[in-house]
């Protein structure tokens, strides 16, 4: 049973991750082609495909807004140095500044994040970051000492380049990324995470004890009772009460209810356990419980022996809290129960939920009962006043655990609620239960006998059939558009997300639009299969959105006023044919990273 | 008014009636009609016209009751209030002789607020605090657990639940729902509801300070007996409710409780928002109610979607200063010396000036049919999603978080960043050409950036400047001076961006040459009590960022059909379609290569703004070469490029009668909230701008982080 928690452990610690990671990031790129054809034009020799990559980085930042990559931010500017160093036109002085700024840049940024609370030396976090030293210094050098020549920027700028090829570059978007994983523990976040591992790991072990404890406990107030319910049975006694208890007895209640104080929640956990909550078969047979199969699992009914055998324990735990917890324990466990089948087990879980919420049930049918009838009643009962029960929590808890004995849950949750939900949805709740437990119809709806379904199986036939017979009834009344339009309107409620906008819209946008350059599109496409940023032939090739030919517009201080705008404003449009090609090439980039990813070395 | 119906019109009272005009509601329903083919927001219009239609036993309007007797003498001028007359000018404002007796009416209404919030808020105070109030029945204050039994009913049928409250009660609460007012007058925000009048939407999500209602009884009725009144309430329970369930209602009915209906709220932007996984409990619980254990989970008002609040929950804090600017405010408005009242909100980040400002317009919406609002703050902005400037006609109570009325302003203009530190000319002369647009004839306030110091200030020093500021509400937190009292004394020798202290000449009398002369103002100082003024939130959805996109979900929650149904995903709208050539892309935040411009563009949000030039690019792109200073009417996704017909598909709520005068699309550093491309359902093959693979763990992996105060080795120590 310790391992069915530990396994239950590390499949929450799963789903937690699992949900982070999920949705993925928000990135600049459109694909990983666009992001291979950046680096391989930024590392390339050929000033021209550099200075592309370096255009398209400052479309990047445009999208990135404030979140660009400092990495990326890096290497452009470096980039930008080298192709300016390699045009030529630049003085010695010029460039110093201009390798300067970028290298000071990098320095600064990069090791900026690993800056705790307190400033910490630069070549410290450098050396973290397997910068050497002297490229600190040549930092230092810019910012506060004699500049440093030209043959040194370069130098550093070159270095630098390759470190964040290695570093970054090569490394991000899944390249290389596994084999180098452990060569990178983050200073201070590595550290933190090791504290909270270790913190995680004591409690887990102290939860583990208790449980064992709670185990214990458990089974010793089990070998009490059944001691006590043998000696019962020799005296034969049917009618009498449950013996007081003992001493023993009393000792051993003590000591649960003293550690339930400290740690309900892993008492219940032991508590369901099979064996005690849940009796094994053996144990029945030692209660002399018959074990026969003509139980109605639909609506589960505790063996008495069963129940009053647990009594002297619950009446003693029977706090607010405890009984709460206790449902919703018992409903989680029902929940997990649903997937594999475990009849006996269910029964029980059921069985004992049902219990409670009868305890708790305020209904006014005992008013004529006689005093001896109400002493037995009450006799069974683990707890006398009604309890406060966290009432919207079960019925969700209830809905969220399917089994064949919801319905019968659910109806007495329903019945018994502080507030209870009104009539008519506590019915489609019912039904909608006993349909999706596939349970007896409960009678509900004549017509279904009518149109001569089986009850059981509901499909979306049946739905329609359903709903032809109702429209053929009200067809007598009303007038026959209505069963049209009903049936017309059952396939659109099942159909998608797509947006169909009825020809009335449609006329009236394109006639709110008409004489201006816009219009609503009218292409037959199903836009929802294309997300955002993706239009029907879209090229793969991460060229397929450049600008070949494109004019500017020059606009000089305009009025908001648009009404009474003169016209002063200047309007110069240029047009100039800019192109950079990659024409020449055999593949286009897609086709190279596609070729790229179907490659297997050896 | 009585007075008015008597009095011969002279063109005199004619004119005093024009200006009192204004102080009077409206119908409100020629108001949408002639706003409708402005507005892209006239789904939620409708919708809202839809809620309030299927209610039919209620009038339509909202205004108070107190003032119906005027009805006959607004009859006649509905049509000049609510067609935009040509700005008259208000110089005799003055009363005199027969208009005094005019006044009196009115300023008896004044009077009575006034007192009426000193009440209420005094009330308040003993309500949070110590229970001194004296009343004969239910002590005032938050409704409490036990309380619920008694004084609220459900009736299931309708799903809606009929509350009683006493006068000086409270319900502080989580969630949303509609509220009306069957009896009395309550109080939500600043606003007062009463009997009659249509239910309004609140709107108290987990992000923000609590909503209260509180309960601020019958208005006082000389004509009405205390058993009229008893019998006319419970009149109304009986309409509501079902024999059985009436019953211990009515026993709580007072002639001065209020009572109240909630139902539950279901709109397209409550729809919208809860779809994001991320935000399904957006109108839950916050963390600080579960760690509280505030919520009263089991009541007759939980199956409406709203949480009560316990005591522990605090909800919102006024401190006496905050009360006593409010009061101030309204006092003013009533007086109207100098024309309109142009009030300035300005204070810090953090200390409440957006709640504030809330308040603020909804007290002043219970005796004027509208307030003007300039947003001069382009990261919290109150309509728009942030980056943009703008000028708001408010006539609706806001009743929530900016991001539950994103309702189209008057005027806007893109800026297109969410501070403005980059270009500070490009600011002030967007605010400028807002500025003009004011009619000056209702008030208005203006509310600022927390940016308060050097540059910051200094712009602030040249809006009140500018923008003849008749009253300057300065808010502050804590015992940290983040800047200087801004007195009209201190005024007067400060240095703005644009705008510097008069010349002194020798007499000091003539100086109106370069500047207007300076005009003084009442100066109000708020100081903020609340717990955390002064400090960025912490709770979820309570940072700028989340602000930022819960304001744009909400904004494009607008194309959202009205009816109840699934929740489409942007991606699912029939776009419209434009050729590159016939509208002009600009990118405001940084330079990109020309060439590569489009890979900024696609898939991202663009405003939709109107230049004066005709934009004709001979079948190619038209790219702007500097950021414009024009009109924006509205936000769209530019939701794919079309290389080879040269089209851009635009995904917009704005109306098409709108969109049709767009010629230029603007970029900003706002962008698309994240979750919009990453949760994107039901598409063919990978979502563009959306990869799994990206790993934050390499170095130079994140984005610039500049950390603020670090603190150097030796300082520790000291420290320590």
């Amino acid at each position: 049973m310790c391992q069915q928690r530990k396994a239950l452990l590390s499949e929450l610690v799963n789903m937690k991750k699992k949900t982070t990671e999920k949705n993925g990031h928000v990135v600049a790129w459109i694909n990983k082609a666009e992001w291979d054809q950046v680096l391989e034009y930024l590392y390339s020799k050929d000033c021209a495909l550099q200075k592309y990559a370096l255009h398209r980085i400052s479309a990047w930042k445009g999208r990135f807004a404030h979140n660009t990559p400092i990495a990326v931010e890096s290497t452009a500017d470096l980039v930008r140095c080298q192709i300016l160093d390699r045009s030529g036109k630049l003085d010695a002085d010029d460039l110093v500044l201009l390798y300067g700024t970028a290298l000071m840049r990098f320095v600064n940024l990069i090791t900026e994040r690993q800056q705790g609370k307190i400033a910490r030396p630069l070549r410290r976090l450098a050396s973290n970051l397997k910068i050497p030293e002297w490229i600190v210094n040549l930092r230092h050098d810019i910012t506060h000492r004699k500049l440093p020549t030209l043959k040194w920027c370069r130098k550093g700028c070159k270095f630098v380049l390759e470190w964040l090829q290695q570093e970054y570059w090569s490394r991000q978007l899944g390249s290389g990324l596994a084999e180098n994983w452990d060569s990178q523990s983050e200073g201070e976040d590595g550290e933190e995470e090791l504290q909270r591992q270790e913190n995680e790991l004591i409690t887990r072990q102290k939860e583990m004890e208790s449980y064992k404890k709670a185990r214990e406990l458990l089974i010793s107030f089990e070998k009490e009772q059944f001691q006590t319910f043998e000696e019962f049975l020799e005296e034969d006694k049917q009618t009498s009460l449950w013996p007081e208890p003992s001493a023993d007895m009393s000792w051993i209640l003590a000591q649960i209810k003293h550690f339930a104080l400290e740690s309900s929640e892993i008492l219940i956990d032991a508590l369901i356990e099979d064996g005690f909550m849940v009796p094994t078969i053996e144990q029945l047979v030692s209660l002399s419980v018959d074990n026969s199969d003509d139980a109605d699992p639909t609506a589960p009914h505790l063996p008495r022996v069963v129940l009053r055998f647990w009594l002297p324990l619950l009446k003693d735990l029977n706090s607010q809290l405890f009984i709460n917890l206790l449902l919703e324990k018992l409903f989680v466990e029902l929940q997990q129960l649903s997937e594999d089948d475990q009849k006996h087990r269910s029964f029980y879980i059921a069985g004992w939920i049902s219990e409670v919420i009868l305890c708790n049930a305020n209904k006014n049918e005992y008013h004529y009962e006689s005093k001896i009838q109400r002493k037995a009643r009450l006799k069974d009962k683990i707890f006398m006043k009604r309890i406060q029960l966290r009432w919207q929590q079960l019925l969700a808890a209830c809905l969220n655990a399917p089994c064949v004995a919801m319905p019968h849950l659910l109806q007495q949750i329903l019945e018994d609620m502080e507030h209870p939900m009104p009539l008519d949805t506590r019915q489609k709740l019912l039904r909608l239960s006993s349909i999706y437990t596939q349970g007896a119809d409960s009678g509900y709806d004549p017509s279904m006998e009518h149109s001569g379904q089986p009850s059981g199986i509901y499909t979306l036939e049946s739905l329609h059939e359903r709903l032809r017979v109702q429209s053929r009834r009200q067809v007598y009344m009303m007038h026959p558009g209505t069963v049209s339009d009903s049936l017309k309107a059952l396939p659109e409620r099942t159909e998608d997300f797509q947006e169909h906008l009825s020809p009335d819209v449609l006329a009236e946008r394109a006639a709110e639009l008409r004489g201006s350059p816009w219009q609503v599109c009218t292409d037959k496409v199903q836009w929802k299969n294309y997300p955002l940023g993706k239009v029907p032939g879209q090229s793969e090739d991460p060229s397929c959105l450049m600008v070949d030919n494109f004019s500017t517009i020059m606009v000089f201080d305009q009025q908001v006023e648009m009404e009474n705008a003169t016209q002063h404003n200047a309007h110069a449009g240029v047009s100039m044919p800019h192109r950079v090609t990659t024409d020449g090439l055999l593949w286009t980039h897609n086709d190279i990273s596609k070729l790229k990813a179907g490659l297997q070395l050896f | 008014m009585k007075v008015h119906k008597s009095l011969p019109k002279t063109k005199q009272t004619s004119k005093r009636q024009q200006c009192k005009d204004k102080w009077f509601k409206p119908n409100r329903i020629p108001q949408n009609s002639d706003s409708s083919n402005l507005s892209p927001s006239t789904a939620m219009a409708k919708l809202e016209h839809h809620a309030s239609n299927l209610r039919k036993d209620k009038p339509n309007l909202k205004r108070l009751k107190k003032k119906a007797k005027a009805v006959s003498f607004r009859q006649v001028k509905t049509l000049a209030a609510t067609e935009r007359t040509p700005s008259r000018p208000l110089t005799n404002g003055r009363a005199g002789g027969p208009e005094q007796g005019s006044d009196s009416d009115e300023s008896q209404d004044w009077s009575s607020f006034a007192k009426s919030v000193l009440y209420q808020n005094g009330g308040g105070e003993s309500m949070e605090g110590q229970e001194s109030c004296v009343s004969a029945k239910a002590a005032p204050g938050r409704i409490e657990e036990a309380a619920f039994v008694h004084c609220a009913e459900r009736d299931y049928i309708h799903n809606r639940t009929v509350l009683v409250m006493q006068q000086g009660q409270t319900l502080c609460f989580r969630g949303k729902c509609l509220l009306s007012c069957l009896y009395g007058r309550v109080e939500v925000h600043g606003f007062t509801l009463e009997e009659g009048q249509q239910s309004y939407p609140l709107f108290s999500p987990s992000s923000h300070c609590p909503l209260t209602v509180t309960a601020l009884g019958d208005s006082p009725n000389p004509s009405k007996t205390k058993k009229a009144g008893r019998l006319e309430a419970k009149a109304i329970v009986r309409k509501y409710l079902s024999t059985e369930t009436r019953k211990r209602l009515l026993s709580e009915v007072d002639s001065d409780s209020c009572v109240i209906l909630l139902e539950p709220l279901d709109t397209p932007l409550t729809r919208f928002l809860t779809s994001f996984p991320d935000l399904k409990e957006l109108f839950g619980l916050s963390s600080r109610d579960i760690r509280d254990s505030s919520a009263m989970l089991d009541t007759p008002l939980s199956g409406l979607g709203i949480t009560p609040l316990r005591k522990t929950a605090g909800g919102m804090v006024m401190s006496q200063t905050y009360r006593e600017a409010l009061n101030g405010l309204v006092n003013a408005c009533a007086e109207e010396l100098d024309g309109c009242p142009v009030i300035l909100v300005c204070g810090a980040k953090n200390v409440g000036k957006s709640t504030f400002n809330r308040h603020l317009i909804n007290t002043l919406l219970n005796h004027t049919a509208s307030v003007e609002y300039l947003e001069c703050d382009l990261g919290q902005t109150e309509f728009t999603p942030s980056g943009c400037l703008s000028l708001s006609t408010v006539r609706e109570p806001l009743l929530g978080p900016p991001f539950t009325h994103q309702w189209a302003p008057e005027h806007m203009i893109f800026y297109g960043q969410s501070s403005c530190e980059t270009d500070l000319d490009r600011y002030l002369e967007s605010l400028k050409s807002l500025w003009r647009l004011y009619n000056r004839e209702t008030p208005i306030v203006i509310n600022t950036m927390g940016w308060v110091k050097g540059f910051g200030f200094q712009l602030l020093v040249d809006i009140i400047r500018l923008f003849s500021i008749s009253h300057v509400v300065q808010l502050s937190s804590g015992d940290k001076v983040m800047c200087p009292q801004l007195t009209p004394e201190f005024l007067r020798s400060s240095h703005g961006w644009q705008t510097h202290p008069p010349v002194q000449s020798a007499l000091g009398e003539d100086n109106s040459g370069t500047h207007p002369a300076q005009r003084s103002y009442t100066l109000f100082s708020i100081h903020s009590e609340f717990e955390g003024a002064g400090r960025p939130g912490e709770m979820r959805h309570q940072r700028s960022n989340e602000q930022r996109d819960l304001a744009l979900l909400g904004y494009f929650s607008q194309l959202q059909s009205p009816e109840p149904g699934p929740v489409r995903p942007l991606h699912c709208f029939t776009p419209y379609q434009v050729p590159h050539s016939a509208v002009a892309v600009g990118v405001t935040h940084c330079e990109v290569a020309p060439t590569h411009v489009l890979y900024t563009a696609n898939a991202s949000l663009v405003g939709l703004c109107c230049l004066n030039e005709k934009v004709s690019g001979r079948g190619s792109p038209v790219l702007l070469s500097q950021t414009p200073v024009c009109p924006c009417v509205g936000f769209g996704v530019l939701r794919g490029v079309d290389m080879a017909r040269g089209l851009y598909f635009l995904v917009t709520p704005v109306a098409p009668s709108v969109l049709r005068q767009v010629n230029c699309l603007l970029l900003g550093a706002v962008t698309l909230p994240n979750t919009l491309l990453t949760g994107q359902t039901g598409i063919l093959g990978e979502p563009p701008y959306v990869t799994m693979d990206y790993s934050f763990e390499l170095t130079g992996a994140g984005k610039l982080h500049v950390f603020k105060g670090l603190a150097r080795p030796g300082q520790m120590k000291h420290a320590k």
